[in-house]
């Protein structure tokens, strides 16, 4: 027996005689254990017990072996194992994508909230939104041409009673025709928008114009102001004609021959132009009606042609006497009893640079 | 003591664990794959695989719960969660180990959490069942051995009876991780280094519950003999 054998105690043995007894020990402690045993009665007494102790424990039937003997709660668990598999296993339900499920959820549950909101809301709508939308719009458009038709026609009686309270031009971009906003105060008052190309806005125009004993002369002076676009027109130009003849006040009678620049060469006007210079008394308007004269005349003239030789002007050419050389014929004549009897100045030195400005013409 | 189903398993080539396991899987084509082959195969989705896998080793797996737990609903419980904790997981397993150990380390962790709940609220347990002949009374549990087996000597039926309700007493006294490591010992077979491995701790540390187990029983079965 080695010295190391001999000190091994009891105490030092009996922790290992648990795991003696059930194999579960080192070769090195299995060595000392045994050896101890051999010389103590005691240990050997405490592993009988031990042992005795794990055979009682062992040979115990098991719980496993008792309740589950027939198998059957082995079957029941793999069934139930498979339907959670199944469970685990199963795609998950697709829920279509639906927005406001939520609202729609809380709206099923609540219907008298719900009518309460759908009336909050409807209200909402009508109160703020639509006018909101209408500021809105309103805010977003650029000066765009806006053509806002009466309802109905504007009937003889509405005209003959109308009064105008208002001429307002509006911007316009890229058209001839400037917009025209009329308040107008007939039966009922109403706001008429548009240009002269527009009908109605025409006739009231026109109407202004020819009955401007009715109006103001302000009035009478802003309708044929937004009528010069549509001066071509026969009722148009009868009505600025007349005008310009008749109308009492100088400043309306220039700006009927300035609405007419572009009539000019019609007959009727060039005939009402050279009786403004014959018997109109307001100088402004003779000089205006002799610049109508000769840019009407200019027009008419081919270009590159030489100025006269001298102030006298030849008479027409070599040419057939024509209606249109005779109206120019009278024109000259006018021009030449205006340059020399005028009793303005600037009416006799404006006649005879015109005579001057239209001689090539004569020369021809 | 027979061994564990396992065992024989894990001693199979085959992969064939015993007879009835045998019929259960010879309507599939995976009996024969290895368990590495059934756990890569399982890992790929395959849900035949795993329950082949499943089929292979839930005998045992039931067996230890029904030992731990002593209750078949708790038994129940735990064979579900443990395989389905193993089936959300599997693509977590990495060989490191043994399929069987990573499998015997939820199952076991499973019956460590409900033991630990049951130590916590007692009242909330339902009676042991147990063999479920206790509350019938004497005669009928030996009327009830006579006729299932009746070579067997009543009086050392008797024996057996008492030595078991005090051997469950006694096993009531260990703390969950004494019970399990108790039972896998000595119930299942397992070496303690396995025991460790399962349990996700050291075989020092198993040995030690081992130890303090024996102790706290032959203090409550000292005169069992």
């Amino acid at each position: 027996m080695s010295s190391i054998e001999k000190n091994v105690k009891c105490k030092d043995v009996a922790p290992l005689l648990v795991f003696y007894a059930c194999d579960e020990i080192s070769e090195s402690e299995r060595e000392l254990v045994e050896t101890h045993l051999a010389n103590c009665k005691a240990c050997s007494e405490q592993l009988a017990e031990e042992k005795e102790l794990q055979a009682a424990l062992t040979s115990v039937p098991q719980t496993a072996d008792e309740v589950d003997a027939s198998g059957i709660l082995l079957s029941q668990c793999r069934s139930e194992l498979e339907e959670a598999l199944d469970d685990l296993s199963a795609p998950p339900l697709q829920e279509h994508w639906r927005p406001f499920g939520w609202l729609r959820r809380w709206m099923a549950l609540r219907p008298a909230w719900t009518g309460a909101l759908l009336v909050f809301l409807g209200v909402l709508a009508g109160t703020q939104v639509v006018p909101w939308l209408q500021n809105s719009s309103g805010r977003n458009a650029t000066g765009q041409a806006m053509n806002v038709r009466a309802r109905q026609p504007l009937t003889p009686d509405q005209i003959s009673g109308m009064q105008i309270s208002g001429v307002t031009f509006l911007p316009t971009q890229g058209s001839d025709s400037p917009n025209v906003q009329l308040q107008l105060n007939a039966e009922q008052p109403m706001v008429l928008t548009g240009n002269a190309e527009d009908s109605d806005m025409r006739y009231v125009l026109t109407y202004v114009v020819k009955n401007g004993d009715r109006f103001d002369a302000g009035t009478r002076l802003d309708c044929m102001d937004a009528l010069k676009s549509a001066a071509r027109d026969e009722q148009v130009r009868a009505a600025l004609v007349n005008a310009a003849r008749n109308d009492q006040n100088p400043a309306v009678r220039m700006k009927a021959l300035e609405s007419l620049r572009d009539a000019a060469a019609e007959d009727d006007v060039r005939e009402m132009l050279l009786d403004a210079l014959e018997h109109d008394n307001n100088p402004g308007v003779r000089v205006e009606a002799v610049n109508l004269l000769v840019g009407s005349l200019d027009h008419e003239a081919p270009e590159g042609g030489a100025p006269p030789a001298s102030g006298v002007v030849a008479p027409p050419g070599l040419g057939e006497s024509t209606d249109e050389d005779a109206s120019i014929e009278r024109v000259v004549r006018v021009l030449q009893q205006l340059q020399r009897r005028d009793p303005n100045r600037y009416v006799r030195l404006r006649s005879a640079a015109a005579l001057r400005q239209i001689g090539p013409r004569e020369v021809q | 003591m027979p061994l564990p189903r396992w065992a024989l398993a894990l001693a199979d080539d085959n992969g064939c664990s015993g007879s009835t396991n045998a019929a259960l899987t010879a309507v599939t084509s995976l009996p024969n794959l290895d368990e590495r082959a059934l756990v890569a195969e399982a890992q790929a989705g395959s849900r035949a695989a795993f329950e082949e896998l499943v089929r292979r080793y839930d005998r045992d797996v039931l067996r230890l719960a029904l030992n731990l737990m002593k209750r078949p609903e708790d038994a129940r419980d735990v064979y579900q969660e443990a395989f389905l904790k193993v089936y959300r997981n599997l693509h977590r397993f990495r060989f490191e180990c043994s399929f069987y150990t990573w499998l015997y380390r939820i199952v076991t962790n499973v019956c460590l959490d409900h033991l630990r709940r049951r130590q916590a609220r007692p009242e909330d347990q339902a009676p042991e069942t147990n063999s479920g002949h206790h509350d019938e009374g004497i005669t009928d549990f030996f009327e009830r051995q006579r006729e299932h087996r009746p070579t067997l000597d009543p009086e050392r039926s008797l024996m057996g009876q008492e030595i078991k309700a005090r051997i469950a007493r006694a096993m009531e006294r260990l703390s969950p991780r004494e019970r399990v490591v108790f039972e896998m010992k000595h119930y299942q077979g397992l070496k303690l280094r396995a025991i460790g491995d399962m349990l996700g701790t050291t075989e020092e540390t198993v040995k030690n519950s081992l130890f303090r187990a024996t102790r706290k029983l032959r203090n409550e079965l000292g005169g069992l003999r």
